[in-house]
């Protein structure tokens, strides 16, 4: 948008009319004139206004009456107003002007400077949002962009990573027979760590999906869902963690995407405390600046607070393959739900004395 | 050639392709198999042109398991024409494909799949879903007509 800022002036006196335009001349803006309510009204429908100056007093539509249709038109409700008025200079009819939305009053006579500041502030004002609206529309593209590439990326590997483990077991399957110990544990080799691209590729896939999912609120049962969480999770790890779950608050938020949260959380935290020899969870919630904070707490293995950004990063670990499995992308995916609803997330470790994940909610 | 064919394989991936048969070998449901490496060309089967222009359009295959993303023409375009024509749109047809994504879902079982079935990555899953779904349209369910 490399247009003149268009600014809408109102007055039914052509001489009063004649005067703001002397004013404003050194600004580089556009101005449309009206000398009535109803011409003001058409002018808005053929151009996109960032600003209006509207004289009270007028025949027939008076500039209050117009101010008021302006709100309630979609197309003009933001539309800011300065109300510029030689005859009602009383504080009463000000705080009228405010009342309909105006933004400023200027009694008359007044100073050119003013009315130019004013004007100017607006015309700023305009321009800083256009440049953060373009910034805006740029960044959103580009995350839709990243956002498709990954999907076909992801999508794309799955095909390849099938043939080299189809092969290798074809492999085993045909020639197995041929083959000594040696040989056999290349093969196995060959499947596990196809499989481990696997789990790569299906958490990315998750990951990527997540940027495309319009979240749902609802209002959810927080208990209710760690138990559900809880019973799912028995069913794919064992475990000898004692859980102790806390009395939760209940919060609006994606049902789907805060179980998936819960979820890592607590897999999590049963993983790193796993070689304790009683492993303790906590999960608990409270109330902070009008905010809900969760926490999921562990005496496991911890991690070095020096560390503690790198936590949340797409496939950034703190501990080997041969210490604890995983992809690195549990927490990028909590990371990215909480953000999405506008909540902040963080952690708090020690080496060797356990981990408390947060999240918070409004 | 006979085209006496009960199993239509439509797969541009080579190595899909061959673990598919491969796995329906070992059910011994490969006797009357055909794999056609592209859309256009499945299509020219089903609706006997071109190439399979002296073949009957009545002898239709008992299932086709269909790839999505295939070049040219995919899946989806192969699934609508055949689905549209009233001389081929009783052919079970079998999507066999990488794609989780509803969308995709949603549309094939629009257009009138019979099935919708992704391919697991591991190679004893796929052979375990191939084989299951060769038993399943082979011998246990009954065919048109």
């Amino acid at each position: 948008m490399n247009t003149k800022p268009k600014i809408l002036i109102v007055d039914d006196k052509p001489e009063n009319l004649k005067a703001l335009r002397k004013v404003l001349k050194d600004l580089d803006i556009e101005l449309v004139e009206a000398t009535s309510g109803n011409d003001a009204l058409k002018a808005t429908l053929c151009h996109d206004f960032v600003l209006a100056l509207l004289d009270i007093q007028m025949p027939g539509m008076d500039g209050y009456e117009l101010a008021g249709i302006l709100r309630e038109e979609e197309k003009t409700a933001h539309l800011p107003f300065i109300f510029i008025s030689a005859v009602y200079t009383d504080n009463l009819n000000v705080f009228k002007g405010y009342e309909n939305g105006a933004f400023s009053f200027i009694t008359k006579p007044f100073q050119p400077e003013i009315l130019i500041n004013k004007v100017k502030f607006f015309i700023d004002k305009h321009q800083q949002e256009v440049a953060l609206y373009e910034l805006n529309e740029e960044l959103k593209n580009a995350n839709k962009e990243l956002d498709a590439f990954t999907y076909s990326v992801s999508h794309d590997l799955r095909a390849p990573l099938r043939a080299v483990n189809g092969y290798a077991e074809m492999l085993n399957e045909d020639y197995g027979t041929h083959l000594d110990d040696e040989g056999k544990r290349l093969i196995e080799n060959i499947n596990y760590y196809a499989k481990k691209m696997g789990a790569l590729i299906d958490d990315l896939l998750a990951f990527s999906r997540l940027g495309r999912k319009e979240i749902q609120v609802s209002e959810i049962d927080m208990n209710e869902m760690v138990e559900g969480v809880l019973i799912e999770m028995n069913k794919s790890i064992t475990h000898n963690a004692k859980i102790k779950i806390g009395k939760l608050h209940q919060v609006n938020a994606d049902y789907g995407l805060l179980h998936q949260v819960m979820f890592n959380l607590i897999s999590n935290a049963i993983k790193y405390s796993s070689k304790k020899e009683h492993p303790i969870i906590e999960i608990s919630s409270n109330e902070k600046n009008g905010k809900i904070v969760f926490s999921i707490k562990d005496n496991g293995a911890g991690f070095n607070m020096k560390y503690a950004d790198k936590l949340f990063g797409v496939f950034q670990r703190l501990h080997s393959q041969e210490e604890f499995e995983g992809t690195g992308v549990g927490l990028a995916i909590v990371q990215r739900v909480i953000s999405k609803h506008k909540g902040n997330v963080w952690a708090e470790g020690n080496i060797n004395e356990g981990a408390t994940f947060n999240f918070s909610l409004t | 050639m006979d085209y006496e064919v009960e199993i239509l394989i439509v797969e541009d991936n080579m190595s899909d392709a061959e673990m598919t048969i491969r796995a329906l070998k070992k059910n011994n449901l490969t006797n009357k198999l055909l794999h056609l490496k592209d859309g256009a060309e499945a299509l020219d089967f089903i609706f006997a042109r071109e190439n399979y222009s002296d073949r009957k359009i009545e002898n239709i295959p008992k299932v086709i398991l269909l790839d999505l993303k295939m070049p040219k023409v995919n899946g989806i375009q192969v699934l609508q024409e055949l689905k549209s024509d009233e001389r081929t749109k009783k052919i079970p047809v079998v999507i066999l494909t990488s794609s989780k994504e509803d969308p995709d879902i949603q549309e094939c079982y629009c257009l009138g799949a019979n099935s919708y079935v992704v391919k697991p990555v591991q190679f004893e899953m796929f052979v375990k879903v191939v084989s299951e779904l060769g038993l399943y349209w082979m011998i246990l369910n009954q065919p048109p007509k």
